[in-house]
């Protein structure tokens, strides 16, 4: 029996010897809707041939995951695990208890939310440039409020914006992390916080209520959808930071084994319904598999460890 | 009138034949998931998301369902708190205060009579209110920002004091410990982890039900082995069950007002049902005259968490369907649910996709209905528990609860600290501190902390902030008086003479 | 007594757990407040409790007899082994033999607690895999290989 370790959201159906993919988090957030949604469009689309099950493994920010793939399962080859942009900020950071990124093998990403930085609707800043300005001017007179604690992403595209502006006097930006970014926005709609960091998924509802106005968006270029949001790069500020959403396999799976996952997972970024999906969720293209995406991965994770230590969440 | 309209037209959606018989099999899966210690709401509705797809059913469909499970694990929590002294999740431990005690007198079939009227009470008025008032209320979440989280929190610590039977510093010992516990984990405005002494299974904190369980169902085997079973409810001879009519009317007043509480701390995200279920048992008690027979089986201390809970369990949907923001575990099942469906709530979601609102909201009255009509009859099968020999009945509370904690994360971690929580609530009961606080002090203890230095972020430690607005100087008034009054009070009452009237 | 060792032991507690907060690190981003003010109320508080309990003791609760404890102590180790047999050995197993054991000590016929221990086994196996879905192996890896 693989289905051994911690299930919640399991199906009746998909007792057979399924391949299983894992979300490293309680069923909601964006880990659980990437192994749901991956792996039920894998199927539909014949890239695999029985239902991937999912198994919720929450616990470690999903460190316990990923201790369990590297030390118990490193060989299986019929096991994918969701990870985001934010499995990259934590290896970096090492909070999986000095585990690192080369231990499993990084298979690909085939969307990405991007980075926004959003204020309310009444705010006196009307560009990117207008609050990168007043942080530089006075940094008391704003406070960030983001869906990550301090250190995670969400404060560190702040301060990444900031710091391409030149401002590197970290410690003086004000940021409060929220319990997601739906809690962040609030808090910035009403007034208590200045200006709101997350992914643009988590704004979409309010932006299209009118209530806040998205001074710019993370991408090389504008978003298909949002194109009067202006890209960070258009106003000066040159940034790219998106919460990428994929998977990672086991380190010690056979080239032939990563080659078929690959494959899928480049057929279900190809497919029509994952597309369909992608704008559901205000997901921007974003395709990266295999080797290169590895590449990538790795990249990240220095770049997030030499900003992590300038700022003192890691020594 | 529109809003009739607008409910017809959900009713038109929600109501036939296959989403009845949905509601009726959710509302009894959720029944049995709220009541098995350990498999809280949240599991319930996560468990059957799957089902939902496997099951091949539309969005209203799998909607009626969900709520059903929702709805159903709310109403299902109190049975194991009144009848073992074992909250089935932790929106009904406030029940346990009175409900076990009726149970301890016989009288279990009441207790669970009553708590069902209670809890239909709660969620019925609370969807009403949901469908009036909710794109109202979400502006209330707007004027929440940290100092007002913080004083609301303060409220509730504050009116702990009235929680304590005898001993006021063993009542405050327990939400220390609680607060104690609730630190451990990663430090939200830091992202360092705390206190986890470089234990991975420590990063995310303690898990509540991992306490709830150990504290309450573990410590019953070890006090169930001390003394034989003499301090439990089981073999109490149970009377004849028939429908406390005047408990029911006696009590009328205090489910409408404990709604009211537990709606409004529902609305409010991050509070939830448990502050709901908490606030209106401690206001309940504290505008009673006799105060002294809560805790020892006062129908009131009964119908006041259940209806609060309740009627916060509906209040929590005000955040999330206008705002997107979980106000709870469960709501965060059903968020994602929605989200699966395609249905992306936020501030416009009653204007975009009326139907799945309005169809939502005929599918709660729908679960409530069900609900109630299930479970009056139903308390003869529940009571039937009380009768299961204590040689099945205690290895089978175990091992479920077991099962529970270990599908949260597949290690025996968890399992070994819920042991360790069982000797703590052993011992702790034995020299009688009360085990609330402790639940309570890591349910919000996190919450409170970090409105706190949320707000002193915000103003840079200019403490008056914390008093800069109209609702957070209520609330801190509210506290002052939740703390100061009771000594007073209780100083008045042992005159002879002036606590009568 | 009961309650002056208590506060005591409390007591010690809460200075270790002071003590411990004294190590948590922080980075130069920290807030006004800070990672260790709240773990130091927390401790204090509880040190005051402490204090306040030794005053004032309550009178001593009936403490279990030898034998009770004895009771107690079996319970525990039955609770500690099917803790972390779970993982290696599955449910069936040990869920048979820790319910077989309770029951056994709850009521001592040979029969009854075998009954119980096969009946919860199994029964709660098949409800809590294919009526709830939860994700419990019957047999550990360690069993099937």
């Amino acid at each position: 029996m693989r289905t051994l370790g911690a299930a919640l959201g399991m199906g009746l159906a998909t007792s057979a010897m399924a391949a299983e993919c894992i979300a490293p988090a309680n069923p909601g957030g964006g880990w659980d809707f990437t192994c749901r949604t991956i792996g039920k469009i894998m199927h539909d689309i014949g890239a695999v041939d029985a239902p991937i099950q999912v198994t919720n493994m929450a616990g470690g920010g999903g460190g316990l995951a990923f201790n369990h793939v590297v030390n118990e399962r490193n060989d299986d080859p019929d096991l994918v695990v969701a990870a985001s942009s934010a499995t990259a900020t934590r290896l970096a950071q090492n909070a999986y208890g000095g585990m690192t990124a080369d231990q499993v093998s990084f298979l690909g990403a085939i969307g990405a939310d991007p980075g926004v930085i959003v204020v309310a609707k009444d705010s006196p800043y009307k560009g990117l440039k207008d609050l990168i300005d007043a942080v530089i001017a006075d940094p008391k007179s704003v406070t960030f409020a983001g869906g990550s604690a301090v250190g995670g992403f969400d404060h560190l595209k702040v301060l990444m914006a900031l710091g391409r502006a030149g401002f590197n006097d970290i410690t003086a930006v004000k940021y409060i992390g929220l319990d997601g970014g739906a809690d962040a926005i609030t808090q910035t709609i009403g007034g208590h916080t200045q200006a709101m960091t997350g992914d643009i998924s988590e704004v979409v509802g309010f932006l299209s209520a009118g209530e806040v106005r998205v001074l710019a968006v993370m991408t090389d270029e504008r978003i298909p959808g949002f194109e009067d949001i202006p890209t960070a790069r258009e106003q000066g500020i040159d940034l790219v930071a998106v919460n990428w959403r994929g998977l990672y396999v086991p380190k010690g799976i056979s080239e032939a084994d990563y080659g078929k996952w690959s494959k899928a997972l480049a057929a279900v970024g190809d497919s029509a319904e994952w597309a369909a999906a992608m704008k559901a969720n205000g997901l921007a293209p974003f395709n990266k598999v295999g080797k290169d995406f590895q590449d990538y991965v790795n990249k990240v994770v220095g770049e997030v460890r030499e900003l992590s230590r300038q700022i003192g969440v890691i020594k | 009138m529109e809003l009739l309209a607008h409910l017809a037209q959900g009713f038109a959606v929600a109501l036939t034949p296959t989403t009845l018989l949905l509601a009726v099999g959710g509302c009894f899966i959720g029944t049995i998931v709220g009541a098995l210690p350990g498999l809280g709401p949240s599991n319930g509705v996560a468990i059957l998301i799957p089902l939902a797809f496997s099951l091949g059913l539309d969005a209203t469909e799998a909607l009626v369902l969900m709520t059903s499970v929702y709805y159903g694990a709310m109403y299902g929590g109190r049975i194991s708190s009144i009848l073992l002294n074992i909250p089935g999740d932790e929106p009904a431990l406030m029940t346990t205060l009175d409900g076990y005690p009726m149970a301890r007198q016989g009288r279990a079939g009441d207790a669970l009579v009553l708590s069902g009227v209670a809890s239909f009470v709660g969620a019925l008025l609370a969807t009403v209110g949901l469908m009036l008032l909710a794109p109202l209320l979400a502006r209330v979440a707007y004027l929440f920002g940290p100092p007002e989280y913080f004083a609301l929190y303060m409220l509730a610590f504050c009116t702990l004091g009235g929680l304590a039977s005898r001993n006021q510093a063993k009542s405050a010992l327990a939400a220390a410990i609680g607060l104690g516990i609730a630190m451990i984990g990663l430090d939200n405005q830091t992202g360092i982890p705390r206190l986890t002494f470089g234990e991975m299974h420590l990063m995310d904190g303690v898990d509540f039900l991992v306490a709830i369980v150990g504290l309450f169902a573990v410590a019953e085997v070890f006090i169930y082995m001390e003394n034989h079973g003499r301090e439990t409810a089981l073999g109490v001879a149970l009377g004849r069950i028939t429908v406390p009519v005047k408990d029911i009317v006696r009590c009328s007043w205090t489910m409408l007002r404990a709604t009211g509480i537990g709606f409004f701390a529902g609305v409010l995200p991050g509070a939830g049902a448990s502050l709901g279920s908490f606030l209106a048992y401690m206001a309940e008690k504290s505008a009673a005259r006799d105060k002294e027979s809560f805790g020892k089986g006062n129908p009131r201390g009964v119908a006041a968490p259940e209806a609060g809970n309740n009627a916060a369990a509906g209040g929590a949907l005000v955040p999330m369907l206008t705002l997107g923001v979980p106000g709870s575990g469960t709501t965060a099942v059903l968020l994602a649910l929605l989200l699966t469906l395609n249905i992306t709530p936020g501030p416009l979601l009653f204007e975009e996709r009326p139907e799945v609102v309005w169809g939502l909201m005929a599918a709660l009255l729908i679960a409530n209905f069900v609900l109630l009509v299930m479970n009056v009859p139903m308390v003869r099968l529940f009571v039937k528990i009380l009768s299961v020999p204590p040689w099945l009945l205690l290895p089978g509370i175990t091992m479920v609860s077991f099962s529970g904690i270990y599908s949260l994360s597949g290690s025996s971690f968890d399992l070994i600290l819920m042991i360790a929580f069982g000797l703590l609530g052993y011992a702790l009961r034995k020299l009688d501190v009360p085990t609330v606080p402790i639940i309570l002090g890591i349910l919000l203890g996190n919450n409170m902390e970090d409105s706190l230095r949320r707000a002193m972020v915000i103003s840079d430690g200019d403490w008056t902030y914390l008093f800069s607005s109209g609702i957070s100087i209520g609330l801190w008034a509210a506290a002052v008086a939740g703390f100061i009054a009771p000594m007073f009070l209780r100083n008045l009452l042992k005159r002879p003479g002036a606590g009568s009237g | 007594m009961g309650d002056r060792v208590f506060g005591l032991l409390i007591a010690v507690v809460a200075l270790g757990y002071i003590l411990s907060a004294t190590q948590i690190q922080i980075g130069f981003l920290s807030d006004p407040v800070g990672s260790r003010t709240f773990p130091y109320i927390v401790g204090g508080v509880a040190l005051l409790c402490a204090f306040a309990i030794m005053a004032r003791p309550d009178p001593d609760p009936e403490w279990p007899a030898w034998r009770s404890l004895g009771r107690i102590g079996i319970a525990l180790a039955v609770l500690y082994l099917f803790a972390i047999a779970l993982r290696p050995l599955g449910f069936l197993i040990p869920a048979a033999l820790a319910s077989a054991i309770l029951a056994y000590q709850v009521r001592p016929v040979v029969r009854t607690a075998a009954a119980a221990g096969l009946g919860l086994s199994f029964g709660l196996f098949a409800i809590l895999k294919y009526a709830l879905g939860l994700g419990l192996a019957p047999f550990g890896r360690m069993l099937t290989g």
